[in-house]
């Protein structure tokens, strides 16, 4: 306690040392801080502790992980979580269609189930986005409307 | 045409619409601080290299769900806290490991500048912060290592402003008894 009035909570203290408080607020903080050794003490301490974060070392790792994410991804064929099934769908008729509708419909059959079954491999290894980007009108001010403009960036 | 100094945010658009290539840019603008701050939260080097790539690795796959209102900053650190929240709980799990004594700095770079400038305080506030208790020790790392606001911390952490607030105000406190109860 001092003249200045009743000792204000830490967190008061701590917001004072990040800059976070404005107007009155700041100003009878302050005030109350100059008159009062309890406070003052502890604002010193929290202050040093700033100090002392700023000189902690950097500590770089090294590493592009750019390019592990980018294999990891690419290579796990990692699915987003909203992918639809489309495989189990398309498998579901195999075995029925080639009985049941002669062999040159199995044959475009099989053909649109290689297709598909391409897709899937396809789709896997984007986010779930973009399997409705076909069907999706662009956002007024959206600077990327698909794919291709994407990669036209050169880079 | 994207410029390689444009925002995160319309990188994140390209690499939401499938593109990897935007999403590698972003990994490499973010990539140092999510390791620094894994590294700080679990005090080795191994475990924060793989998390980092998970991190990295669920941002992609939660790429769907980000939306413009949210800093991709903030996003991405939410996902890596996570993850780090995650890994200390399983290792409390399969076996008592005190931060202090797993520490490990990367090995890759062997820093004799940064021994020498590495004092006395600074090596104190190393090894008090690995005695912190995680949500202590995250909210500091945010505040102090990544110079986040409050309302950005709010954010990752999934906290009230007023609770930013007086959450790292005890933290603080924490730190600062445990540098006490350690001192020379
Ligand atoms: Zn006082």
């Amino acid at each position: 306690m001092s003249d200045a009035g009743k000792c204000p909570k830490t967190e008061a203290l701590s917001a004072l040392v990040d800059d976070e408080l404005v107007g009155s607020v700041r100003h009878a903080l302050d005030a109350h801080v100059a008159g009062c050794a309890i406070c003052a003490s502890l604002l010193a301490e929290l202050r040093q502790l700033r100090t002392t974060f700023t000189a902690l070392p950097d500590v770089a790792p090294g590493v592009d992980f750019a390019s592990l994410v980018d294999r990891r991804i690419a290579a796990a064929a990692v699915v987003p979580k909203t992918e639809p099934k489309l495989r189990p769908q398309s498998w579901y008729w195999w075995p029925v269609a080639p009985a049941a509708f002669g062999g040159v419909l199995s044959l475009s059959v099989g053909a649109y189930l290689g297709s598909a079954l391409m897709l899937g491999t396809q789709v896997a290894e984007q986010p779930a986005a973009l399997q409705m980007a076909a069907f999706t009108a662009i956002p007024p001010g959206a600077l990327c409307p698909g794919l291709q403009v994407c990669n036209a960036t050169g880079r | 045409m994207l410029a390689s100094d444009g925002r995160d945010e319309d990188w994140v658009r390209c690499a939401q619409a499938g593109d990897r290539k935007a999403f590698s840019e972003l990994v490499r603008r973010h990539q140092d601080h999510v390791y620094r701050y894994l590294l700080r939260m679990l005090g080795s080097h191994d475990d924060a290299l793989e998390l980092t790539q998970d991190a990295f690795v669920k941002a992609w796959q939660a790429l769907p769900q980000w939306q413009p209102e949210a800093q991709f900053r903030t996003w991405l650190f939410r996902i890596a806290n996570n993850a780090a929240l995650d890994a200390l709980r399983r290792r409390k799990l399969v076996e008592f490991v005190p931060l202090e004594d797993s520490f490990d700095a990367p090995s890759s770079e062997p820093d004799p500048e940064h021994q020498a400038q590495a004092t006395q305080e600074v090596r104190q506030l190393e090894a008090s912060l690995k005695k912190l208790r995680p949500e202590h020790r995250e909210i500091l790392l945010l505040r102090e290592v990544e110079e986040m606001s409050y309302e950005e911390i709010g954010r990752v952490l999934s906290l009230s402003e007023g609770t930013v607030k007086s959450r790292l105000a005890r933290a603080r406190v924490a730190l600062i008894e445990i540098h006490a109860r350690s001192g020379p």
